[in-house]
């Protein structure tokens, strides 16, 4: 349940790789050398250890298109834990892998079962406790922002021993760093009778507010093929935070459904929930639901941390998309004939907070004339000129149908963006929308029900929303690729 | 000095080997701790300097002895400190506790280190700060972990103060309580599986532990009590599924004072972080599974709450919870909930990859209630994962590599045991093969096709039996190498592994034949000189294979030589003839080679006059030779005698297997890597000491002793060298390749700058059964300090392959540079004795970079004569005899002296040292205090 020792990577494009910190736990590698006893492999030292991971990893030599000792395939990558082959001096197992955008994050746990040949990940906790961690790391040093900011990198680096020394002193990971500091504020507690959580560092004082977002996702891919199933799916999450006073307050959130609601399905609750009804976890989206599954209400008690959580999550079959779509391309002599359709479901609210819809076009050279007539909106094309953005507003029109028609041509000198998938008439519109105040399940958090065990009248804001990822809708007269395997069969 | 502090710490945390090289490990300790109790240093500064004594606590610290030290010094350092530098107050017990627990002086129970765990718990109990700021809190926290760490690495050490702790934790009403829940759970398990060990221990024992009496707790002999400690089994997982043997300890069903201690625990689990209550449910897993007393049913209550988490590490402990009581906890319906759990988790939008792959990984190795199979690593799939619930982790072309990898292997396992050959699933399956296929067609990355062919091989090994796909697979991969012939090298390897571990199978034939066919069918004209080269390479592969006819490899070959437009002949490109020559030896081997003859010759011929390089030409002409005029099995016999490997004949490498582009040429040509280390260099004793005693000491040089002895430093390279003795020999075990190899050639490489590059060794052979040869390395010093030479060799084995091979490294010690005073060895004593005192005033006197210095130690008289007889013999300006005062002279090269007068003064022994370079005081100063202390111990 120890880590041998852990490193931090940074790995730029364009830049060579270098370990920004790396710790090796003493003590935890003596344990390690006594349990392995023969068997025992020493942890090489930094810069071996880099090259050996980029190898293994396919990031060395990436010139080359192939490699034997990288690229073989019998060979099966095994991450998250991956093996390094040390030449002649064994082989270092089970090296944990984390990596996102420019940072690689590695530790090495301690592998307690004694077994020839080696044990199962699944029987190692150190396993999970590692991949724990080094997520607390990842979103500790990244942030939770998309872009990386070097120079705040760097100062989080540099806190990396003091923090190690709170969260992980001697190898046995105690605790994830915390990603934001609680704003409100708070004091250490020393006269409170009641046994506070370690998971709190102090209490809060003020007035009490409860804060309760739902948030739900929609990923649809539509095919406008009758052979083609169309696929969407929903899920969401139940963000708070909750300034109450008191080491161990209760707090209890209820999350309902719309009569007919289809169930939620697939929760995960937070760890300070502190109890559950056993029916809320029947649903699950990978059985066959029957109809006379829980629906609700769904109440979770918990107490809660100083620091914005996420309740829980959920997913939902929901039974329509929000906007069904249809995408048609024809090659015309030297131009492409566009045309589009979106039709906004009449049970969503037609109330945008932004809603455009992407065209990009790989494998060709960049656009020349584009000649489009939209219904509604507005067309831009990219500075690239292999992307068209048709801005839809706050609103559809009344109908609730908007259309796109038009011919580009591929005039341009330079080629366009290259990808393996969209060659041809393959070709998708990808949809970025996002709508306050709706939930496409229906589900949501009413102020009422929000209870909260204090004395004084708590403040109680609750929100939710609606936003896309990943929402595709494929050219209709082009092949498109699987996405889903449970469809097809 | 800060800065110049972060810059050594640095560079000593990035490579210590290196670092460690150009200096003395003890010198840099005592530099450390010299810095450590500098009142000037800041305490940021202080925190830096503890990193290489909690990160490498053994390379510093090297014995017992050192560690025993280091900490009291550490320890007086903290005792200094004051409280309100808490921050470097833990950093110091986290650097205390590594180096007691890693130089072994915990578990042998040293008195630093014993003393160290009374600090602990003092701190541990210290709750002076009750309304202060919290910084003592943290100084608590960290003597917990320490004590964690402790008790970890020396399971029962604490067991007697459980029940201070279960107090502890009780009292504590901040989050510290999570430190003391940790350590007490540890204690508390350690002890227990202490008493499964005592024979007769049972509920009174328990109690008794329990309650803090450990005197009868361990009534049973403390030596069986210390066996049980040094077990490394002790320190490893109890929690092995139910097939694993869990020590038990037989309490009946009294215990009720250890299911109190258990039910607290539980119920205050909620209020630790998710990582320490994964590791707490752990260790109660654990201690339940060990007193069969206490019923598993007692985690029932915090089941739900875990079976809903979102925790990774909280679900995956309930996982190992139900490998240790399946059904005794965990009802059918609770497994079948689980799983289910596992796949929604294993493909959840708002879960990572890694912990995706892993759950994935847990479904492979799901704990079931009734396993069928009992194997422990085998990967299987839960009996319940039905076809419908493994549908969700098809794989698609948007994930990533690792996940499709996963999942296809996931569902391969699945419709292998359903034994759906020809159902919708493996179709799906094929489908998903061939848009992997098609993306790899239109130049997808490098990821995508090794990921591919990756899939290709799972699907084959899994599926090659049924022929609908495969051989629909293998015309796909025949026309997709067709439009990237670069994708050669990846065939190859699937058609090769495919042979290795489906010997069985026919596939990888079939695909050779089919490349084979495309190749020769396709049109010339198109053809580049790159997928030519290419082609050569496949169609060598093929040609390796007796059961496909090579015909058609023949009449591919004819054409691109000899058609009007090829530019192949003319050109002369000495690797595409090489290529072509590749194949025709390859076809000379070929079972089928009469039938063969004439196309062959034909080639050959063609090549022999009109190919466009002379040597291309000679060597076709050779083969034509061979061809035309030998049998058949004079012909395999030749060419065969160079490809056949092993057998105890020393192989020749004849020319015809040099000359072409084949497995052998490259075998020749490669200088291969061994694994392990083949020999090493041993230190061999030299004969110094037998020398100087055979001398004639006559000559008298007079008053002009030292003057003499300066002028001889005038001619270059005077007594600049040394010279070290090794023994080359094998190292075990014993490899039979290696019996008897021949020319090598030892190479040398400094680690650092204070010595001159050393020359290259040459050593004509070496055989096991005989006298190990003796390697002489010349060292010329710049600076005489203690170094390590990293040593490897090139050689060739009896079979005539050369090998490289990196040796163990060499450490030249410190007083390997000893020489003695570099005088001719006519000198008469008194001379010598001259140029001693001469010396002795200089340095005492003047110049920069002389000093003197006072080694002290307590040697009664026989020991110190024992030490210089053996130490410092040839090195002995004055006479042995000599009773007062006893003088040494030690000459480093090229040019630094050490002086010494040894003299007795009461029950001490006084070194009196003298030097020119100041440099070598610190390596001096720890030579003298080895060669001192084992002194001591030998006499006593």
């Amino acid at each position: 349940m120890s880590l041998r020792a852990l490193w931090i990577i940074s790995n730029e494009k364009g830049q060579k790789a270098s370990i920004r910190f790396s710790k090796r736990f003493s003590t935890v590698e003596h344990r390690a050398r006594n349990l392995a006893g023969s068997s025992y492999v020493a942890v090489p030292e930094d810069s071996d250890f880099l090259q050996r991971l980029l190898t293994e990893l396919g990031l060395s030599n990436s010139d080359k298109s192939y490699v034997a000792d990288r690229d073989d395939c019998l060979y099966r990558p095994r991450s998250p834990a991956v093996e390094l082959r040390l030449n002649g001096k064994g082989t270092l197992w089970p090296v944990l892998v984390l990596s996102q955008g420019p940072l690689i994050l590695a530790c090495l746990p301690l592998v307690d079962i004694l077994s020839e040949p080696r044990p199962p990940l699944a029987n190692l906790l150190s396993v999970s406790q590692g991949v724990t961690l080094l997520a607390g790391l990842q979103t500790f040093l990244l942030g939770s922002g998309v872009k990386l900011d070097s120079a705040g990198l760097a100062s989080r680096v540099a806190t990396l021993p003091s923090l190690l020394l709170q969260v992980c002193p001697l190898g046995t990971p105690l605790d994830t760093p915390l990603a934001g500091t609680p704003t409100a504020s708070t004091v250490p507690t020393s006269t409170v009778t009641q046994k506070q959580p370690a998971w709190k560092t102090g209490v809060y004082r003020g007035r009490a507010t409860v804060n309760v977002a739902v948030v739900e996702t929609v990923r649809s891919m539509q095919y406008g093929n009758q052979s083609r199933q169309d696929l969407w799916d929903v899920y969401g999450t139940v963000t708070c935070k909750c300034e109450v006073e008191g080491a161990l307050p209760n707090v209890t959130v209820t999350l309902s459904l719309p009569p007919n609601g289809s169930p939620l399905q697939d929760i995960l609750v937070h760890p300070c929930v502190t109890s559950l009804d056993s029916s809320i976890l029947t649903a699950s989206s990978v059985d066959n639901a029957d109809g006379s599954a829980f629906s609700g209400p769904y109440k979770f008690p918990f107490s809660p941390p100083l620091e914005p959580f996420r309740l829980c999550s959920y997913t939902s079959q929901v039974p329509v998309p929000p906007i069904l779509g249809s995408y048609q391309l024809k090659e015309e002599e030297n131009n492409l004939r566009v045309s589009v359709s979106l039709k906004l479901h009449e049970s969503v609210r037609n109330s945008f907070e932004y809603c455009e819809a992407h065209l990009p076009f790989f494998n060709r050279n960049q656009m020349g004339v584009v000649d489009v007539k939209v219904s509604s909106g507005q067309v831009d094309v990219s500075k690239e000129k292999n992307l068209l953005v048709w801005g839809l507003g706050q609103k559809f029109p009344k109908s609730r149908e908007v259309t796109f028609d038009g011919k580009i041509s591929f005039t341009g000198s330079s080629n366009g963006p290259s990808d393996p998938l969209c060659t041809g008439l393959t070709a998708y519109i990808k949809l970025y929308l996002k709508v306050p105040d709706t939930t496409l399940s229906g589900c949501c958090v009413d102020q009422h029900s929000v209870q909260v065990y204090s004395s004084a009248k708590p403040r109680i804001v609750t929100s939710r929303e609606l936003q896309s990822k990943e929402y595709f809708i494929w050219n209709s007269t082009g092949s498109a690729p699987v996405s889903s395997g449970q469809v097809m069969m | 000095m800060a800065s110049k502090w972060t810059e050594r710490i640095s560079a000593f945390c990035c490579s210590p080997s290196s670092f460690l090289s150009g200096t003395n490990p003890d010198a840099f300790l005592a530099e450390l701790l010299r810095e450590l109790r500098d009142d000037r240093a800041s305490y940021g500064v202080k925190v830096l300097l503890l990193s290489p004594l909690c990160e490498y606590p053994t390379l510093l610290c090297s014995s017992e002895s050192v560690g025993e030290e280091t900490a009291l010094d550490l320890m007086s350092v903290f005792t200094q400190c004051p409280p309100r530098s808490s921050q470097f107050r833990c950093h110091l017990i986290v650097a205390l506790t590594s180096v007691l627990v890693c130089s072994s002086c915990v578990s042998n129970r040293s008195r630093a280190s014993l003393d160290f765990i009374d600090l602990l718990l003092q701190i541990c109990q210290d709750t002076s700060d009750l309304d202060g700021d919290g910084t003592q809190r943290c100084n608590r926290a960290t003597a917990c972990d320490c004590l964690f760490e402790i008790e970890a690495s020396c399971p029962g050490l604490l067991s007697q103060h459980l029940e201070l702790l279960a107090g502890l934790r009780q009292q504590e009403t901040s989050w510290l309580h999570q430190a003391y829940a940790g350590l007490q759970i540890l204690v508390l398990r350690n002890a227990v599986y202490q008493l499964t060990k005592q024979t007769g221990a049972g509920a009174a024992h328990l109690k008794a532990l329990l309650d803090g009496n450990t005197s009868v707790a361990w009534e049973a002999d403390q030596e069986a009590f210390h066996m049980v400690t040094k077990d490394s089994a002790i320190q490893s997982s109890l929690i092995l599924g139910p097939m694993g043997r869990v020590p038990t300890l037989h309490t009946g069903p009294d215990c009720k004072e250890l299911r109190s201690v258990l039910s607290s625990l539980l119920e205050e689990s909620y209020l630790l972080t998710p990582l320490c209550q994964a590791a707490l449910f752990r260790r109660l897993t654990e201690v339940v599974a060990m007193v069969p007393g206490i019923p598993p049913t007692i985690f029932r209550a915090q089941l739900l709450r875990l079976l809903g988490t979102n925790e990774i590490c909280l679900l995956h402990v309930t996982l190992l919870m139900k490998c240790a009581f399946t059904d005794s906890l965990f009802s059918a319906e609770d497994e079948a909930f689980l799983l289910k759990r596992l796949v929604v988790l294993s493909q959840h939008p708002l879960l990572s990859t890694p912990e995706k792959l892993f759950y994935m990984d847990c479904i492979l190795h799901f704990p079931e209630n009734r396993p069928i199979n009992c194997g422990d690593s085998d990967e299987a799939l839960p009996v319940l994962l039905t076809p419908q619930l493994a549908s969700a982790l098809l794989p698609t072309v948007f994930n990533d590599s690792a996940t499709l990898l996963a999942r296809l292997h996931l569902q391969a396992l699945g419709f292998l045991e359903e034994g759906e050959e020809e159902g919708r699933g493996l179709a799906y399956i094929y489908d998903h093969l061939t848009a992997l296929l098609h993306i790899v067609e239109r130049g997808g990355s490098r990821d995508i096709v090794v990921t591919f062919f990756r899939a290709a091989f799972l699907f084959l090994f899994y599926f090659q039996q049924v022929e609908g796909y495969s051989a629909r697979l293998s015309e796909q991969l025949c026309q997709l190498y067709l439009q990237h012939t670069k994708l050669a090298p990846h065939i190859l390897n699937l058609v090769d592994k495919t042979l290795e571990r489906l010997p069985e199978c026919n596939w990888a034939l079939g695909l050779l034949q089919g490349l084979q066919r495309v190749i020769s069918t396709a049109p010339l004209g198109q053809l580049t000189l790159r997928d030519l080269s290419c082609h050569l390479k496949v169609l060598a592969r093929v040609a390796e294979e007796g059961k496909i006819s090579q015909c058609s490899t023949l009449g591919f070959l004819s054409a691109i030589i000899t058609q009007s437009s090829s530019l192949l002949c003319t050109s002369g490109d000495w690797r595409l003839g090489n290529g072509v020559l590749g194949v025709c030896r390859r076809v000379l081997l070929h079972p089928s080679l009469d039938s063969l003859l004439i196309p062959l010759a034909d080639i050959l011929q063609h090549l022999t006059c009109y190919y466009g390089d002379t040597d291309i030409q000679d060597h076709a002409r050779l083969y034509y030779t061979l061809l035309t005029t030998l049998s058949r099995e004079k012909l395999s016999v030749m060419l065969a005698h160079s490809a056949a490997e092993g057998g105890g004949q020393v192989k020749k490498r004849t020319l015809s297997c040099v000359m072409a582009e084949s497995e052998g040429l490259t075998n020749i040509l490669t200088v291969h890597q061994t694994e392990q280390p083949v020999f090493q260099l041993t230190e061999a004793l030299s004969g110094l000491q037998q020398e100087m005693e055979n001398l004639q000491l006559s000559q008298d040089e007079g008053d002009k002793a030292l003057e003499s002895y300066r002028a001889q430093f005038s001619e270059s390279g005077f007594a600049s060298q040394i010279m070290l003795k090794y023994h080359l020999t094998h190292t075990e075990p014993h490899d039979s390749r290696f019996e008897q190899i021949f020319s090598i050639c030892l190479h040398f490489s400094l680690t650092d700058d204070h010595y001159e590059q050393l020359q290259d060794i040459s050593v004509p052979c070496l055989f096991r059964q005989r006298p190990p040869p003796v390697v002489q390395l010349t060292l010329k010093p710049r600076r005489p300090y203690p170094t390590t030479i990293h040593v490897s060799a090139i050689f060739t084995s009896k079979d005539g392959l050369t090998w490289h091979t990196t040796m163990p490294d060499v450490h030249v010690e410190f007083q390997q540079a000893f020489l003695p005073l570099p005088v001719p060895l006519s000198w008469s004593r008194s001379s010598r004795q001259d140029v001693f005192e001469g010396l002795w005033d200089e340095f005492c006197s003047e110049m920069s970079d002389c000093i003197i210095s006072l080694f002290c130690c307590q040697l009664r008289e026989a020991a110190l004569k024992a030490l210089v007889e053996k130490h410092f013999l040839p090195f002995l300006v004055s006479d042995l005899s000599q009773e007062d005062e006893l003088r040494v002279l030690l000459f480093l090269p090229p040019r630094s002296h050490v002086l010494l007068k040894i003299s007795s003064v009461e029950d001490a022994t006084q070194f009196n040292m003298a030097t020119d370079t100041r440099q070598l005081l610190p390596h001096m100063n720890s030579y003298l205090l080895t060669v001192t202390s084992s002194q001591d111990e030998s006499v006593r």
